[in-house]
């Protein structure tokens, strides 16, 4: 308390007290924040310049880290998966929130119940529900198998669906779908519970369906919070690692494809600096097209 | 005519809702009847097992494993000296139990506790300052460090990855146990502050502002006003503040991976799990049965704090 007194002697007005006062407040969040991540982040373009040893020196070598990057066929697979898992993913959770979200509006009984384990797939942890999602698709116990190929006969013989990376990335994408819609569900039912019920009165007074109630009524009023849960997934899922990863390693999304090159074999710290710089302009370019064509801004 | 349709409506509805419970329960239901489950059973599809298997619950939980990891000479020795005294028979066990198979759930589940509560806490306090600051004081600069806080969501962990594993291999501090775990806790504060400033700064906002001007008439200064009451009345968002951050940090891996590899006994449950899985203990029915007990204290805490927890995440405080 002492520092803070002397900090701001009475002689000066109480505006500029307030001011003092406000920056000693924000400070140590200011520092941390400075220092743990917009520094790291300066530090990481630094980096991608450099050939990173592991003993400590580093050497310049220019372009070359990007050079290697952008010639080397892998990486331009994993911006493909990123790009794949991020659309639909994104279109996944949003669509399902919201149907989900309308019939969550209408009462029926047990609604309260219905409504709190909806968010359970998205409050549990995430290594606590990939391996039941890896049971469910195990060649030799799962039930998807047992289903498809047993029961349908969809297939001819049971196969390992998260092995291969062609298919595994679309239960990766479900995996998602299932994990985040709750996120999705909740913001547009908030918003959805804020719409004036007399509008939807109205609405059937001079006659509408239910579709035209929709597109007068609900989807002007839940338009922005659509447009920013998606801009949200969008970030979200583009650096996605985790929710990847602990599923299947198959499915080298650019997270994961930087995580094996900077940490695995001759750990190119360099080139994963370089891949991360590329995937955050990728992003900001992704949002900035977003916001100016979709959201016009 | 009109009747026939709305029962048609109205049974579409309800399969719907049923549909929806379906799709979000089920792979839970899957992981409790697995966890219960014996290997003889694994293939069968049906959720309900022929028989109730408690094994991968009691090897996790350690109960009634002394004895179960004994050689057999040992247990021979138990069975036929059947004078000695409690305290003789648990020395004997502790000298001879055989640790190495033993997956050792109740640290990394005291590892990732310490760590999760820890970060959030520290992350909270840091955030209750900054969030009012920002929030209720004028300054010049105020609006860019409030979209700054913002900004901070475009960084997905893989870009603070490399560099700071670089800042921190440099500054010597992972080279020992203590100096990881630290880390891991700044890192962890780091991650979840971003959040917690911004969920903070919206529910300061709507605390009417007269409160505290009554209380400045009072002659309270800002930072009692703080203390006395700004906290009170937001105790419910800090909690669920307190709270979202140490689901953050209870969930992560990415950093978790990379600085703790070296270190056995520091493993968070995320690090255990996937260790677990990839070892040759590798057996379905302890696998669920231990994502069951790290999945069990998130949704309780959930369960708790549900009403406020869903509030705050509707109010756009979040991050994953």
């Amino acid at each position: 308390m002492e520092t803070v007194r002397r900090l701001y002697p009475a002689s000066l007005d109480r505006k500029a007290r307030e001011e003092i006062f406000g920056w000693i407040l924000i400070l140590p969040a200011l520092l941390i924040i400075l220092s743990l991540i917009l520094y790291p982040i300066f530090y990481n373009i630094y980096l991608s310049f450099f050939n990173v040893n592991l003993d400590g020196g580093n050497t310049y070598i220019g372009l070359d880290n990007y050079k290697d990057v952008v010639l080397d066929p892998f990486f331009w697979n994993s911006v493909i998966t990123t790009i794949l898992y991020v659309i639909f993913t994104t279109i996944g959770t949003t669509f399902m929130g919201l149907i989900v979200a309308m019939a969550m509006n209408k009462t029926f009984p047990l609604r309260w119940l219905v409504r709190s384990l909806i968010l359970l797939p998205y409050v549990a942890p995430v290594i606590s529900v990939v391996f039941a999602w890896q049971f469910i698709f195990d060649p030799v116990n799962g039930i998807f198998m047992d289903v498809t190929v047993n029961k349908l006969h969809l297939f001819a013989d049971r196969f390992n669906l998260i092995g291969s990376p062609k298919a595994a990335v679309w239960v990766a994408i479900l995996f998602s779908i299932w994990k985040n819609f709750p996120f999705s569900y909740l913001m547009i039912l908030s918003r959805l519970q804020a719409i004036d019920k007399n509008l939807f009165e109205a609405a059937e007074i001079d006659g509408a369906d239910s579709w035209q109630k929709f597109k007068a009524i609900t989807f002007p009023e839940i338009y922005f919070v659509m447009g920013a849960i998606v801009l949200l997934r969008i970030i979200w899922n583009f650096n996605k690692f985790e929710e990847v990863f602990l599923l299947t390693r198959n499915v080298k999304v650019l997270s994961i494809y930087t995580y094996f090159k900077a940490f695995t074999g001759t750990m190119e710290m360099g080139q994963g600096a370089a891949i991360a710089v590329i995937q955050f302009s990728l992003l900001i370019s992704f949002i900035f097209i977003y916001v100016k064509k979709v959201l016009k801004w | 005519m009109v009747k026939k349709k709305s029962l048609l409506r109205s049974t579409g509805f309800v399969l719907f809702i049923l549909f929806i419970v379906f799709f979000v329960l089920f792979p839970f239901i899957q992981m409790l009847s697995t966890s219960l489950k014996y290997q003889w059973d694994w293939g069968n599809p049906s959720l309900i097992p022929r028989k109730i298997n408690l094994e991968a619950y009691k090897e996790l939980l350690n109960i009634g494993q002394a004895e179960k990891s004994l050689p057999d000479s040992i247990k021979n020795l138990l069975k036929n000296t059947p004078n000695l005294t409690k305290t003789q028979k648990n020395r004997i066990i502790a000298r001879y139990k055989d640790t190495g198979n033993v997956f050792p759930f109740f640290e990394y589940f005291k590892n990732s506790l310490i760590l999760a509560f820890t970060a959030a806490a520290l992350s909270g306090i840091i955030a209750i300052f900054g969030a009012y600051s920002f929030s209720r004081i004028q300054y010049r600069g105020r609006s860019t460090i409030q979209r700054s806080v913002l900004f901070v969501y475009m960084f997905g962990g893989i870009v603070l990855l490399i560099p700071l594993y670089r800042i921190f291999v440099k500054l010597g501090f992972l080279s020992t146990p203590t100096g990881t775990f630290l880390t891991l806790i700044v890192i962890y504060m780091v991650q979840t502050l971003p959040v917690s400033l911004y969920m903070l700064g919206n529910y300061f906002r709507t605390i009417p502002y007269s409160i505290e001007e009554a209380a400045m008439i009072e002659g309270l200064g800002r930072f009692n006003i703080i203390l006395k009451i700004i906290i009170p009345l937001s105790l419910s968002a800090i909690i669920t503040v307190f709270i979202y951050s140490f689901m953050i940090a209870w969930n992560e891996y990415l950093f978790a991976s990379i600085f703790l590899k070296g270190f056995k006994n520091l493993y968070t449950l995320p690090m255990g799990l996937t260790a677990l899985f990839t070892s040759k203990n590798a057996i379905w029915d302890r696998i669920m049965a231990a994502s069951m007990l790290t999945a069990i204290p998130v949704i309780a805490l959930f369960m708790v704090v549900q009403k406020n927890l869903a509030g705050g995440l509707s109010e756009g405080g979040v991050k994953e």
